[in-house]
């Protein structure tokens, strides 16, 4: 469904990502992981569209989105979670998760959505008109997700949920995006966090500066070197 | 900058030139038409001095000249000679620029449009209290009863040579700070004032003087210019013409450069002034606006800056791939006891709105050691450099440089000591050629050099970066690799005891990075002691003698590398139970 | 000490400037808070449609407020074409202070030109009228000003509290690139935003047509009080210029009234000045 062959992204002449090659089919769940500084978050944004993209292509079902405008790619069934949350923190929570459907035709399901998200995070009713920047980290990120699912998309990308959260939290958001996708969403998630991140993949690939190194699926990865020697240098 | 010799020659020889104008006999009307011009132009290039320099851009040189204008008035009427109340009344407006300076630097947001808003909101305040005291009171100051001392034939062949007098002088200031160790020092707190501190610029004393030098000078042209109108009122000396003049003169002629504000303040005093009487003069006002706009967004640099662009335009010979550094560099030091401590955190804390970045650190660092500091997003790596640095300042725990306690040191003052650091994202600054760049490093680091001697050096650590071809640049032609290596050239200028390396190496392909390896090595070689940050593990590795890993703020492990990369809690941090 | 009701009309005419505050400093909040554009021309604008209203009244003879279906439809054509242009030549925000204030010069300069500088006093029968209340007056031209201050103020907080647009605005605000990552279009919401804050100039300058006497050079009077009832009340806030406003001109009137009327301006350069200082991340 998502299929990006030999992506490109450079800042200035500076090249973040470069020859990037990766799939996400209908319902799965894809990690890249990578120590910091690999390209992740940039190849997450740029999928986003959030970033232009200097060489290589972005397909999504039929559709050829490497040139499109940043504000058209939500309507195409895309949303992102963005790395460190990145709410609207003068907006209330529920017009943080309003904004996940702004696009003209998203707004008519605004009711439904927001009701199932209730349902899935049922702290974020209760602080549904508190300031998003007063919520914990957790909170946030739930709310992040949320306004992303907001969107009714076919695709949800996540740039490293597990940021900044501690540990038991970390295991609640990855139930969630756990269950998400047992209802069949597809996901692509970004991640530092390598157990994790591994844990709730189908298939995963290894991100290292700047390019992929390895793919495959959880357990053939953790057997290979290549993850050690990118995080560990060995 | 480059041919410094000829302009003041230039200058002297038309200002002498000028100077004898009266006994030419012209009529009064083109003595008082160059009164105007040379008013201005001491106005202008006066403002030109803080503003223009340090970008500071202030809206409230009205206020100075107007506190110059009433100083002398109010003198005058006290009985004063007229010659004496010029000084004073550089005085009075220099005191009352550096009051306003002293409280208003400290506040670190108060820049940019702020510092315009204060200045402009200053002003009107300072206009109501002349208007509502005894200074003014409200009908204004009559001094057309008070004698002018005869320097000329006539009155306004007097004010005349007293104008060309401030201007020249003005002229002549912002010659001198322009091409001093002061002026080099504005010209990077225009850039990133926070770099400029943090590599050893007195920012607030130098923005401070600059502030009542500029304010001072135009002192004295308002009391000049008392005794040309001979009736002082409110409405007329604080009204917008002054501000948005000297600002409309700076941006047109080119604020960046000593003569830029003389130059746009000629042009404007002959276009608004060439054309008199009813009608046109409001015309005259509409292009001034006009021109302002145009300059704003066509002519951004002004004439000046048009102008030396055009001239350094010459092409320069890029060679394809990184010369290799020169290594027959030679590095002044005092000997160095090998193993000492030079670098001790205790407990240190920081801790952001709420975030704790960093949680009780507590490391040393050996004198000629290069440690590794590696850690998690969001572990505090960057952070502790900050800290060190000076760029931002600790919340707890002590840290000791080479024996000296930093609390309490201003980043400058710890830049001094021979602490030095790059940045993630590298700051150059924008403006400055990359040897200019440099050279700003060895003017005030831990060396203190004079402006020539450290453009000089400059070259050296240019040729040790390899960035020697592109000295003339600016660093927006720099790719990243070279805007990196500009970074260190920066860094190690000021031969710093310590160097903090921030990510030198992300971003770069593998045989950049081989490059740079090399180069923090002789960076040990020649002296120094190196921390680095960094994320590529096997760098890190080869390179470190010792690592340090933080996580959420906190020393986790540190040892020597082989340890470091099996120890179980690294290992289970970054790649989880199943593997270690 | 003076008597209990020359108190009170000094807190009622101080409630009235205050009014007059909020409604010129509405647009400049919005312009400043939302798009990060310093708008200085914000007042000449004003002042423009102020003229505009006085030609409206003393040439064509009718009453001054049907200049309010003509000046700030036209404004809001104007503002559109302002953020285009700011758009093209990416104009930062310390410069769209430098350009706005060349554009004041050429507005106040046409203004001269065409109207000269001679004083200008639309005479209406809202001019001079006034209702009294329990022994103090209450000026009709100065009701109608703070009605349509409030009524402003309150319609653009509740459009950027409740509609589709003003929360697409207020995320645009904090975060452009997220916010276009759920479908906000920045460029767009930008020019109607400049658009909506020209036209609400041209209503203030109707209402300034109507209170004040005009003259060119009355332009700059307003700057300073306005600015600190923006920065006060709040970046953005579009009651935030209303009620600073009206707490600035109250302080005023009871300065005038109880220490002396030409101290008055200082308050607000003063509160600026201090908010500046002391709290400079407000804005």
């Amino acid at each position: 469904m998502l299929e990006v062959e030999r992506l490109l992204v450079a800042y200035g002449d500076a090249t973040a990502i470069w020859d990037v090659s990766l799939t996400v089919g209908e319902g799965e769940l894809v990690s890249v992981v990578g120590p910091n500084g690999s390209g992740k978050t940039t190849l997450i944004n740029a999928i986003a569209g959030l970033l232009p993209v200097r060489g290589g292509r972005l397909r999504f079902g039929s559709e050829d989105l490497t040139r499109l405008a940043r504000h058209e790619v939500s309507s195409r069934g895309i949303a992102i979670v963005p790395e460190g949350r990145r709410l609207f923190s003068g907006m209330t929570v529920e017009e943080n998760l309003e904004i996940g459907c702004y696009t003209l035709g998203a707004r008519p399901a605004r009711g439904a959505r927001l009701e199932r998200v209730y349902a899935i995070f049922p702290v974020l009713r209760a602080r549904r008109r508190q300031p998003a920047g007063t919520l914990s980290g957790g909170e946030q990120q739930m709310v992040a997700i949320g306004r992303a699912l907001m969107a009714g998309p076919r695709l949800l990308l996540l740039d490293e949920p597990s940021l900044g959260l501690a540990p038991a939290i970390v295991d609640h958001v990855f139930e969630v995006l756990e269950a998400l996708h047992r209802e069949g969403m597809a996901m692509l998630l970004v991640e530092q966090n390598v157990p994790k991140a591994l844990a709730v993949a189908s298939r995963a690939y290894v991100l290292a500066e700047g390019r992929i190194v390895s793919s495959g699926t959880p357990v053939a990865l953790l057997a290979e070197p290549h993850i050690r020697s990118a995080y560990l240098g060995e | 900058m480059r041919r410094p010799r000829v302009a003041p020659a230039v200058l002297l020889t038309v200002g002498l030139g000028l100077l004898l104008l009266p006994a030419a006999r012209v009529p009064a009307f083109y003595e008082s038409f160059l009164y105007l011009v040379f008013h201005w132009v001491a106005l202008a290039s006066s403002w030109g001095i803080l503003s223009g320099f340090s970008g500071y851009f202030s809206f409230g040189h009205g206020a100075f000249f107007g506190a110059g204008m009433y100083a002398t008035a109010t003198l005058l009427s006290a009985g004063l000679p007229f010659l004496p109340t010029l000084p004073l009344a550089g005085l009075a407006a220099a005191l009352f620029g550096m009051g306003m300076g002293a409280v208003v630097f400290r506040v670190r947001r108060l820049r940019g449009e702020l510092f315009a808003l204060l200045t402009l909101a200053v002003t009107f305040v300072f206009a109501t209290i002349v208007l509502n005291t005894r200074i003014d009171g409200g009908p204004g100051v009559y001094l057309s009863a008070v004698p002018l001392p005869r320097l000329a034939g006539s009155a306004t062949a007097t004010l005349y040579l007293l104008a060309l007098g401030i201007a020249l002088v003005t002229v002549g200031t912002a010659y001198a700070v322009y091409h001093a160790r002061w002026g080099a020092g504005l010209f990077a707190i225009h850039d990133d004032e926070d770099v400029a501190e943090v590599l050893g610029v007195p920012t607030y004393r130098y923005k401070l003087l600059a502030l009542g030098l500029s304010s001072g000078l135009a002192g004295v042209a308002g009391g000049i210019h008392s005794m040309f109108v001979t009736y002082v009122t409110v409405a007329e000396t604080f009204s917008i013409v002054v501000p948005l003049y000297v600002v409309l003169m700076s941006v047109l002629g080119g604020a960046r450069h000593w003569l830029g504000p003389a130059i746009g303040a000629a042009l404007v005093t002959v276009l608004m002034y060439g054309v008199t009487g009813g009608q046109t003069a409001v015309a005259g006002r509409a292009a001034v606006g006009l021109t302002l706009m145009l300059a704003v967004l066509f002519l951004p640099e002004g004439i000046t800056g048009f102008l030396t662009r055009r001239r350094s335009a010459r092409p320069v010979v890029t060679t394809l791939d990184m010369a290799q550094p020169v290594l027959a560099v030679a590095w002044n030091r005092p000997s160095r006891v090998a193993g000492s401590t030079l670098l001790v955190c205790d407990d240190v804390r920081k801790t952001f709105r709420g975030v704790r970045a960093l949680g009780g650190v507590s490391l040393d660092v050996r004198e000629g050691e290069i440690l590794g500091l590696v850690g998690p997003n969001g572990s505090g790596k960057s952070t502790l450099i900050n800290v060190v640095s000076g760029h931002h300042r600790a919340d707890g725990g002590r840290i000791v440089v080479g024996g000296v306690d930093l609390a309490g040191l201003e980043a400058h003052e710890i830049a001094r000591l021979g602490v030095s650091r790059t940045y993630q994202i590298p700051r150059p600054f924008a403006q400055l050629t990359v040897r200019d760049n440099v050279a700003v490093a060895g003017m005030f680091g831990r060396l203190v050099r004079d402006r020539r001697a450290a453009e000089r050096e400059a070259g050296r650590w240019l040729e040790f970066t390899g960035l020697a071809d592109r000295a003339h640049m600016l660093p927006a032609a720099l790719n990243l690799h070279q805007r990196k290596f500009l970074e260190l050239a920066r860094a190690l200028a000021s031969e710093p005891r310590l160097v903090l390396l921030d990510e030198v190496l992300s971003g770069l392909t593998p045989s950049e990075i081989a490059d740079a390896t090399r180069l923090v090595r002789e960076i040990r070689e020649r002296g120094a002691t190196v921390v680095f940050v960094e994320h590529i593990m096997r760098a890190v590795v080869a390179l470190a003698d010792r690592i340090v890993v933080l996580d959420a703020g906190q020393v986790m492990a540190s040892g020597a590398p082989q340890d470091i990369v099996r120890h179980p809690d690294v290992v289970r941090r970054y790649l989880g139970k199943a593997h270690a | 000490m003076p008597s209990f009701t020359l108190l009170a009309q000094s807190v009622l005419s101080g409630i009235f400037v205050g009014g007059l505050y909020g409604l010129l400093g509405l647009g400049l909040s919005l312009s400043w808070g939302l798009l990060r554009l310093i708008n200085l021309a914000h007042f000449a604008l004003a002042f423009l449609g102020a003229y505009l209203t006085y030609t409206v009244s003393s040439v064509f003879g009718l009453d001054p407020l049907w200049s309010l279906l003509i000046v700030p439809p036209a404004f809001f054509g104007l503002g559109v074409l302002g953020q285009a242009l700011f758009a093209r030549f990416g104009v930062t925000q310390f410069g769209s202070l430098l350009v706005t204030f060349g554009l004041t010069v050429i507005i106040e300069s046409l203004i001269q030109w065409i109207w000269t500088a001679d004083y200008r006093r639309l005479e209406s029968a809202y001019g001079t009228a006034s209702w009294r209340a329990g022994g103090l007056f209450v000026p009709k031209a100065e009701l109608f000003a703070l009605a349509a201050a409030v009524l402003l103020a309150v319609l653009t907080w509740a459009w950027l509290r409740f509609t589709w647009v003003g929360k697409g605005l207020r995320a645009c605000a904090e975060d452009p690139q997220v916010a276009a990552a759920f479908g906000v279009n920045h460029r767009r919401l930008a020019l109607a935003l400049s658009g909506l804050g020209a036209a609400f100039a041209g209503v203030a300058g109707a209402f300034v047509a109507l209170i004040y006497t005009l003259a060119p050079s009355q332009i700059y009077a307003w700057i300073g009080v306005v600015f600190a009832a923006v920065i006060l009340g709040g970046l953005g806030n579009p009651l935030g210029p209303l009620i600073a406003g009206v707490a600035i001109g109250v302080t005023e009137a009871l300065t005038m009234a109880l220490i002396a009327p030409a101290w008055a301006p200082l308050v607000s350069f003063t509160l600026l000045i201090l908010l500046l200082l002391l709290r400079p991340d407000r804005v």
